[in-house]
């Protein structure tokens, strides 16, 4: 791997490398240039996530001509996948070296901060929702007790706007989130569940389930089980897999030939 | 082009949370939780992560400025002390020094808020000093 970006960087096929550097014993992002090469040997692949996807999009917007080379996990690259179907970056300005993430039935090894959930308490476990739970766990509750574990869950919310700013596919510049007319100003906790819902929305066909929203989140809000509610609905009803690929979205239509074929709307009614 | 990564403390409050500047070409564009700093565990509260917008300000004081019949003119270091000066010895003569107080601040230096509460002290004489860090 360490070879592999030394090369990138000394012939050019990237002018800087997103990884990861020990520094003061934190393993922080790093940007690996081709002026120090030295310091690719001293790259470490975890155990910290950061949205470096996030990192190349400011790059690409303060220097387009920038070539981006960018260690990625799987999360990373539906993350890069989903930005190119928005637009933000360009397939020829980011290379990715691939890294072990997630274990799954092909791999029994993964580096993620997932792999030991935290363990709901007790007052969680009484009031809230565990956020190891899946969707389909969570609709054998009765729907008069999901929406009061819900709303405990969004009522502890003191409105950091850190599941947005953590998003790597959150970049539009003016956001629903504070914009008076739909959510109420100057009240905490925010206006519930509005406010979690208008994000859940926008999260539809975008989301790529990274996890990154509920690790940044102070007081435990299970959210990432919440937007793979929302997917889950645009895998029923579109037949689409977010993040799998970098081609078109039913969700970005503007500007480019619509080639996707619409579902029966059957399909709909049963993700309803 | 230029992309660093620059760990610090937050600076609004006691805490201590753990941050991360993302430096490009020498402007801050973001600040991001540190994930395995002890103290936040990669999280950050609102103030926490708008650190950088306060370093980009546009309303940030560029030079002192003396309020004159109500409105702030702008003034050289020397015109302004002497003003302050002024208005302290007025106030602590007439009223005694436990009617000023002193508020540091924490985007300041640590040896700057040394100096700030020992002028409260020393100079003024008073044990009025506050901090916002104080939470």
């Amino acid at each position: 791997m360490k070879a592999r970006v030394k090369r990138w960087l000394e012939e050019g096929i990237v002018d800087l490398f997103l990884g990861y550097k020990m520094v003061m014993g934190h393993p922080l992002p790093y940007s690996f240039t081709k002026a120090d090469l030295d310091a690719v040997d001293e790259m470490v692949d975890g155990p910290a996530r950061y949205s470096l996807e996030k990192v190349a999009t400011h790059i690409a917007q303060a220097k387009p001509e920038i070539k981006i080379g960018m260690l990625a996990r799987d999360c990373n690259q539906r993350a890069l996948n989903v930005l190119t179907i928005w637009n933000q970056l360009k397939p020829a300005q980011v290379q990715t070296v691939t890294v072990n993430c997630c274990p799954s039935n092909l791999k029994d090894h993964g580096d993620c901060s997932y792999l030991d959930p935290e363990r709901p308490g007790p007052v969680k476990q009484a009031t809230g929702i565990d956020n190891t739970l899946r969707p389909e766990d969570l609709e054998q509750m009765a729907a008069p007790e999901r929406f009061s574990r819900w709303m405990a869950e969004f009522q502890k919310c003191i409105k950091c706007y850190g599941c947005r700013n953590i998003c790597p596919v959150c970049f539009c510049k003016e956001c629903s989130l504070e914009h008076g007319d739909l959510i109420g100003r100057g009240s905490l906790p925010p206006e519930v569940p509005i406010f979690h819902l208008v994000r859940a929305t926008h999260m539809a066909g975008r989301c790529i389930d990274c996890g990154l929203c509920e690790d940044a989140c102070p007081v435990d809000i299970p959210l990432r089980l919440l937007y793979r509610k929302v997917n889950e609905i645009v895998k029923t009803v579109f037949d689409y897999e977010t993040g799998s690929s970098a081609d078109q979205s039913p969700f970005s239509m503007i500007g480019d030939k619509v080639t996707l074929t619409p579902k029966p709307m059957e399909a709909a009614k049963l993700a309803n | 082009m230029q992309c660093k990564f620059v760990p610090s403390v937050c600076s609004y409050c006691g805490t201590g949370c753990g941050v991360l500047f993302e430096v490009i070409d020498g402007n801050i564009v973001s600040t991001l939780p540190m994930k395995t700093h002890p103290v936040n565990q990669g999280k950050l509260c609102i103030k926490g992560w708008n650190l950088h917008e306060h370093v980009n300000s546009e309303l940030r004081l560029k030079q002192p400025l003396v309020k004159t019949f109500g409105r702030f003119i702008k003034a050289g270091w020397d015109e302004a002390i002497q003003v302050a000066a002024d208005r302290f010895r007025e106030i602590v003569d007439r009223h005694g020094p436990d009617s000023v107080g002193v508020l540091v601040s924490a985007k300041v230096t640590n040896e700057e808020n040394y100096l700030a509460q020992k002028f409260a002290r020393a100079v003024l004489g008073t044990n009025n000093v506050d901090h916002c860090a104080r939470l």
